[in-house]
C-alpha cells in the first residue's frame, strides 16, 4: 500500500512520542482532507447549479414574458412588401387657375386570379362571364385549370363589379387596390392634360404615369411625394376653356372644316387661358396613336395648336409692317406703290385674285392685305434684319409651351433665305409655324413690344421678355390691326364693345409630295382685343373650311375663321372680366327734363 | 463518494422499485404528453388519425421503456455510458452512409416500425458519457487542460457529425448541453470565457464567409438567420413560419379561441403545425393561460430533475440527471423561443408534445435514467 505523505509531520512525531498509533491519525487526516475536498467540490457544484438555476429562471421569464406580450398583441396580417412593390401612390391633382379640378385620382381595383387557390374553376369562370360578358368562358377555364399560377382578368373594375365578383365567392379570385387617373371634365382641355396610364403594375398597387400633355411634362412633379400632393395649378380657366371648345366646335361644323384650333392667351403674362384642338378625345380613355400609312393630323391626338405647323399666310404681314416702322423706314401713312408686275428671283408676285391696288399707305397695305406691298417693305428691310426680327419673336424655335407635344412643333424655314424668301415670308409663305407661335408673336404687338413666352402654368403679374420692337411701332401696328376689322378683310370680326383688331391669313395647304392644293386652305385669324388696351390675343385656325356665301364657294379666313373668332370673343370676353365699351346710343323716347 | 460506498441494501429491490419511482415526475410527463394528444387531435381537425393515435401508442411504449430503464440500477448505466456513446457514434456514421434523406437532410435510419434519429439518442448518451467521465475523474484534475480537452472532444465529435447531416439545431443543442454539463462539473470559468469569446469570433467568421467559396452554412441557413433578425423582410417567404405563428399567438389572446377553434393553425396557414410549430396551436386555442401552463409544467419537470440531482450523492447520478434536465430545458426553451420569434427557426420539436417518434422515445428513456437515479439514491434508512 502506498502511503501518501502525511502532514503535519510534527503532529505525528508528537503523537508517536506520546505512544499513540500514527495510523489512526493518518486515517483521520485522510478523512479530513477528503471531506474538505468533497465539501469544496460540492460547494462549487452548488454554486454552478445556482448559476444554471438563475439562467433557467431568466429563460422562463423571457419566454413567459414574450408569450404574454404576444398574447396581448393585436393579430395583424402582414402586408406583403416584396422589393420593388413599393410604387408611389397619390399623384398630385391638376387644377385650373381658380383651383377647379382638371385631373384627380380615383380608387379602383384590379381583378386577378390565382388558379392554385381556386375551389371550383368552372363555377368561377361561369360567374366571371356573367359579370363581364366580354370574357371568353372556354379561355378562362383553360387558364384556371392549366398550369398558370397567376393571371390578370381585368385591370380596372367598378365597385359594383367588384361586389359581383366577390359574391362568386372563389378564394382564387383576388382584387388589387390601385389608383387611377380621372379627368372629371371628360374631353375638356384634353390636349393640354394629355392622359395617364399604368406603368409598373403590382398586385397591391400600380404606378400611374403621365403619357402626354402636362401629365407627361410634369410627371416628376406630380408623382413626387415631397410636394405633399400639392396640386399643379394651370393657367387654364375651366369656364373659358369650355366656352372656347363649344363655340369652336360649332364654328368648325358650320364652316365645314375637318379640324380647328384656338389659342387664347394673356398678352402680358403669356398665360394660355384656353387652348383647343378639334377633333378632341377623352383623356380618361385615350385612343391609340394612329398606325402608319395615315396622316397623323387626322388623329384626334394631333395637337393642332402646337404640332400643326403650316404656312399661315397673310397674318405675317403685320410683322413686316411693324418692323419697317420700328426701323424708321416708314410710318403707317407712308404711301407704297403696290402696282405690278413685280418679279423677284424670276417669280411673279401676285395679289389675291390678281387685283391691283395701286398706291397704298402702309396701313392700307395691311388692311387690303397686299402681297406686293409687304414684299416691297421686306425688300427694304432686307433678309438679315427680317430673320433677326422673326427670330426674336420666337418663330424659328418650338414654343416653350409646357406640354410634351410642343417640342415637336418645330417651325420650317427655307434653307436659303434669299430675296425671294424674304418677299414670300413677308406675307406668310415659306415659313411654317404653329398657331401657338402666332399667338406669342401677336402678344408682342399687343403688349407694347415685349416678347412673352406662352405658358400653361399660372403666373402673377406681367412676364415680359426682351423688347422686340418699339412701343411706337407696336402701337401703330395695333391701330392697323384694328383697321383690318373696321374696314378690311376681317370686317366680320367686329364685336361691339370689345374693339377687336386682327389680321386674316389664308394659306393653301401643301400637298404631301410638293406643290399646293387648289381647294384646301388653312384659314387663320389672329386677333387682339380690346385694341385700345389689349389684354388678350386669340388665334383661330380652321383646317379646310369651305362655305357657300352669295352663290360662291368661300374659303378665305375673312369668311370662315373671322366669324368664328368674333363669336368666340363675344362669348369669352365677359368671362374674362372685360367690360364692353359701348358708344352712347340714341336715347330713343327718353327726354331729359328738368324742373 | 462513489456509488460503491452506497449502502446498496438500503435501496428497494425487484419490482418494488416501481413503487419508489418518482411518481410526480411521471405524472407531469403524462400530463405534458396529454396536452400533446389534445393538440394533435385538434390539428388533425378532430381526428385521432393521422397523428394522435400513433403518438399515444408511442407514449405507451415510451412509458414501458422508461420503467424498464428505471428498474436497472444507476451504476449499470454509468458503466454502460461508454458503450452507449460508441453505439450512438456508430449510428450517426450509419446515418451518414445509409440514412434516409428527408427534407434535404440525412437524419433517419429506417428501422421498419419507426424511424430512428441517432442525433436524438446522441443527446442523451453524450450526457451519460460526460457524467461518467467526471464521476471517474478526480475532482482536482477537472480544470487541467488535458482533462478539459477530452470531454471537449467527446462533445465536438458528435456535434460535427450532426452538423454534416446537416442539422444545425441539434448541433447547437448538443454543444449547449455538453457545455452546460462541463460547467456544472466545475470546469474553470476561464475556459467558458474563452469559448464564448471564440464563439463570437466564429459567428463573425460565419457571417463573413457568406457568399465566398468557403461559405460555412447553407444558403437557407443564412436566410433563416436573416429572417430571424428581421422577419418582416419576407413575410410570405422565409419569414412565413414566424409571422404566421405570431399571428396565431396574437389571435389566441389571453384565454384562447377554445379547443378546436384555432383558425390560423386549422386553416393550414401554418406549416409543420403538428411538429415544430404545434405550440402555436396550443397558444391560439388556449391562449396565454394554456401556453403559460405548459411552460409551468415543463419548468416543474425541470425542477424535479434538479431535486433528484440534489438528493443523490454520487457525481454520475447528479450530473446525468442535470444533463438530461438541461437537454429537456433546451428542447422546450428553444422551441418556444423559435415559435415566438425570439430565436431563429432551427427545427427543434416541442418535447413530449410534437408529433415524432424517436425524440419522444429517447426522452422517455432519459427520464428512465432520472427515475433510476431517484430509486437508487442513497438512503440512511429503508
Amino acid at each position: 500500500m502506498i502511503r501518501t505523505p502525511l502532514r503535519p509531520l510534527a503532529r505525528i512525531l508528537a503523537a508517536r512520542d506520546k505512544g499513540e498509533n500514527p495510523d489512526t491519525i493518518e486515517r483521520e487526516n485522510i478523512r479530513r482532507r477528503h471531506e474538505a475536498m468533497r465539501d469544496k467540490t460540492r460547494a462549487r457544484a452548488e454554486g454552478r447549479l445556482l448559476v444554471l438555476g438563475a439562467f433557467f429562471l431568466l429563460a422562463f421569464g423571457v419566454v413567459g414574458g414574450r408569450m404574454g406580450a404576444l398574447a396581448l398583441s393585436e393579430a395583424r396580417e402582414p402586408v406583403a412588401s416584396a422589393p420593388g412593390a413599393r410604387i408611389a401612390a397619390q399623384r398630385a391633382d391638376i387644377v385650373d387657375r381658380h383651383g377647379r379640378i382638371l385631373a384627380t385620382n380615383f380608387e379602383t381595383h384590379s381583378l386577378y386570379a390565382q388558379p392554385p387557390l381556386m375551389v371550383d374553376p368552372v363555377a368561377a369562370a361561369d360567374g366571371l362571364v356573367a359579370v363581364f360578358p366580354d370574357l371568353d368562358r372556354d379561355r378562362l377555364i383553360k387558364d384556371f385549370t392549366g398550369k398558370r399560377k397567376f393571371l390578370w382578368i381585368k385591370k380596372r373594375i367598378s365597385p359594383e363589379q367588384k361586389q359581383a365578383v366577390h359574391d362568386i365567392g372563389d378564394p382564387g379570385l383576388l382584387f388589387g387596390p390601385r389608383e387611377m387617373r380621372l379627368y372629371p371634365n371628360g374631353q375638356l382641355a384634353a390636349h393640354i392634360l394629355g392622359g395617364a396610364s399604368f406603368g409598373k403594375e403590382g398586385v397591391s398597387s400600380a404606378e400611374v404615369i403621365g403619357v402626354a400633355g402636362v401629365e407627361k411634362r410634369f410627371d416628376g412633379y406630380l408623382r413626387d411625394p415631397a410636394n405633399g400632393a400639392k396640386p399643379l395649378q394651370l393657367s387654364l380657366d375651366l369656364t373659358v376653356q369650355t366656352a372656347v371648345e363649344r363655340v369652336l366646335f360649332g364654328g368648325m361644323k358650320i364652316m365645314n372644316a375637318k379640324g380647328a384650333s384656338a389659342v387664347l392667351m394673356n398678352v402680358h403674362t403669356g398665360e394660355v387661358v384656353a387652348a383647343a384642338s378639334l377633333p378632341s378625345f377623352d383623356p380618361n380613355d385615350r385612343p391609340n396613336p394612329p398606325t402608319s400609312g395615315f396622316d397623323p393630323s387626322d388623329s384626334p391626338l394631333f395637337n393642332r395648336y402646337v404640332q400643326g405647323v403650316y404656312e399661315l399666310g397673310s397674318v405675317y404681314k403685320i410683322f413686316t409692317a411693324a418692323q419697317a416702322i420700328d426701323l424708321g423706314l416708314v410710318n403707317s401713312d407712308t404711301v407704297i406703290d403696290t402696282a405690278g408686275p413685280m418679279k423677284v428671283g424670276g417669280f411673279r408676285i401676285g395679289e389675291f385674285r390678281n387685283k391691283n391696288y395701286g398706291k397704298l399707305s402702309v396701313a392700307d397695305v395691311i388692311v387690303k392685305s397686299s402681297n406686293r406691298g409687304t414684299g416691297r417693305l421686306a425688300l427694304h428691310i432686307g433678309a438679315q434684319r427680317q430673320q433677326e426680327f422673326l427670330g426674336a419673336l420666337g418663330l424659328f424655335e418650338p414654343t416653350p409651351f409646357e406640354i410634351v407635344e410642343a417640342a415637336g412643333g418645330h417651325p420650317l424655314k427655307p434653307k436659303n433665305w434669299g430675296e425671294l424668301s424674304t418677299v414670300t415670308i413677308s406675307y406668310g409663305h415659306g415659313l411654317s409655324t404653329s398657331p401657338m407661335h402666332l399667338a406669342a408673336s401677336y402678344a408682342a404687338i399687343a403688349n407694347g413690344g415685349y416678347y412673352v413666352s406662352p405658358t400653361v402654368l399660372k403666373k402673377s403679374g406681367a412676364q415680359y421678355g426682351p423688347r422686340v420692337m418699339s412701343a411706337n411701332a407696336a402701337g401703330q401696328a395695333r391701330d392697323m390691326l384694328r383697321k383690318v376689322v373696321t374696314s378690311g378683310t376681317a370686317s366680320f370680326g367686329e364685336v361691339p364693345g370689345y374693339e377687336v383688331g386682327g389680321k386674316t391669313g389664308t394659306a393653301d395647304k401643301p400637298r404631301p409630295r410638293g406643290g399646293y392644293y387648289e381647294d384646301k386652305v388653312i384659314a387663320t385669324f389672329a386677333s387682339v382685343f380690346p385694341s385700345s388696351d389689349p389684354q388678350f390675343v386669340l388665334v383661330v385656325a380652321l383646317d379646310e373650311p369651305s362655305i357657300v356665301a352669295y352663290g360662291e364657294k368661300r374659303r378665305t379666313a375673312g369668311w370662315t375663321a373671322v366669324p368664328v373668332a368674333a363669336e368666340l370673343i363675344g362669348r369669352v370676353a365677359p368671362l374674362l372680366g372685360l367690360r364692353p365699351k359701348l358708344a352712347a346710343g340714341e336715347k330713343a323716347g327718353i327726354t331729359l327734363t328738368s324742373n | 463518494m462513489s456509488y460503491l460506498e452506497y449502502n446498496v441494501k438500503s435501496t428497494p429491490t425487484g419490482l418494488r422499485k416501481i413503487l419508489y419511482m418518482n411518481w410526480p415526475l411521471t405524472l407531469l410527463l403524462a400530463s405534458v404528453a396529454g396536452v400533446g394528444f389534445l393538440m394533435l387531435y385538434s390539428v388533425a381537425g378532430g381526428s385521432y388519425s393521422p397523428w394522435a393515435e400513433p403518438q399515444m401508442k408511442r407514449f405507451a411504449l415510451g412509458l414501458a421503456v422508461m420503467t424498464a430503464v428505471a428498474l436497472v440500477p444507476i451504476w449499470f448505466w454509468r458503466n454502460m455510458a461508454v458503450v452507449a456513446y460508441c453505439i450512438s457514434i456508430l449510428l450517426l456514421l450509419a446515418v451518414e452512409l445509409f440514412g434516409t434523406v428527408g427534407m434535404g437532410a440525412q437524419r433517419w435510419i429506417d428501422l421498419g416500425f419507426m424511424r430512428l434519429q441517432p442525433s436524438e439518442l446522441m443527446k442523451i448518451t453524450m450526457v451519460m458519457l460526460l457524467a461518467a467521465y467526471y464521476d471517474w475523474l478526480p475532482g482536482q484534475k477537472t480544470s487541467r487542460p488535458i482533462w478539459v480537452l477530452i470531454p471537449v472532444m467527446m462533445i465536438l465529435l458528435p456535434t460535427f457529425m450532426v452538423l454534416k447531416q446537416p442539422d444545425l439545431g441539434t448541433a447547437i443543442l448538443l454543444l449547449a448541453a455538453g457545455g452546460g454539463l462541463m460547467f456544472l462539473a466545475g470546469v474553470h470559468w476561464a475556459y467558458f470565457a474563452a469559448v464564448i469569446a471564440s464563439g463570437v469570433g466564429v459567428i463573425v467568421a460565419v457571417f463573413k464567409s457568406r457568399g465566398t467559396d468557403w461559405q460555412m452554412l447553407k444558403d437557407y441557413q443564412y436566410r433563416r438567420i436573416d429572417t430571424f433578425l428581421d422577419p418582416s423582410t419576407d413575410p410570405l417567404g422565409a419569414g412565413y413560419h414566424i409571422t404566421q405563428s405570431k399571428i396565431a399567438l396574437g389571435s389566441g389572446g389571453w384565454s384562447g379561441r377554445g379547443f378546436m377553434q384555432g383558425t390560423q393553425s386549422r386553416l393550414n396557414f401554418l406549416p409543420e403545425k403538428h411538429t415544430d410549430f404545434i405550440f402555436t396551436t396550443l397558444a391560439e386555442e388556449f391562449g396565454f393561460i394554456g401556453g403559460f401552463s405548459l411552460l409551468l409544467l415543463y419548468s416543474l419537470i425541470l425542477l424535479f430533475c434538479i431535486a433528484t440531482a440534489l438528493a443523490t450523492r454520487d457525481r454520475f447520478s447528479s450530473l446525468v440527471t442535470l444533463g438530461i434536465g438541461i437537454n429537456f430545458f433546451l428542447f422546450f426553451a428553444v422551441n418556444m423561443s423559435m415559435v415566438m420569434g425570439l430565436a431563429p427557426v432551427v427545427g427543434v420539436p416541442l418535447p413530449m408534445v410534437s408529433y415524432g417518434g424517436s425524440a419522444m422515445l429517447v426522452l422517455m428513456a432519459a427520464f428512465g435514467i432520472v427515475h433510476s437515479a431517484h430509486i437508487h439514491r442513497p438512503r440512511h434508512r429503508v
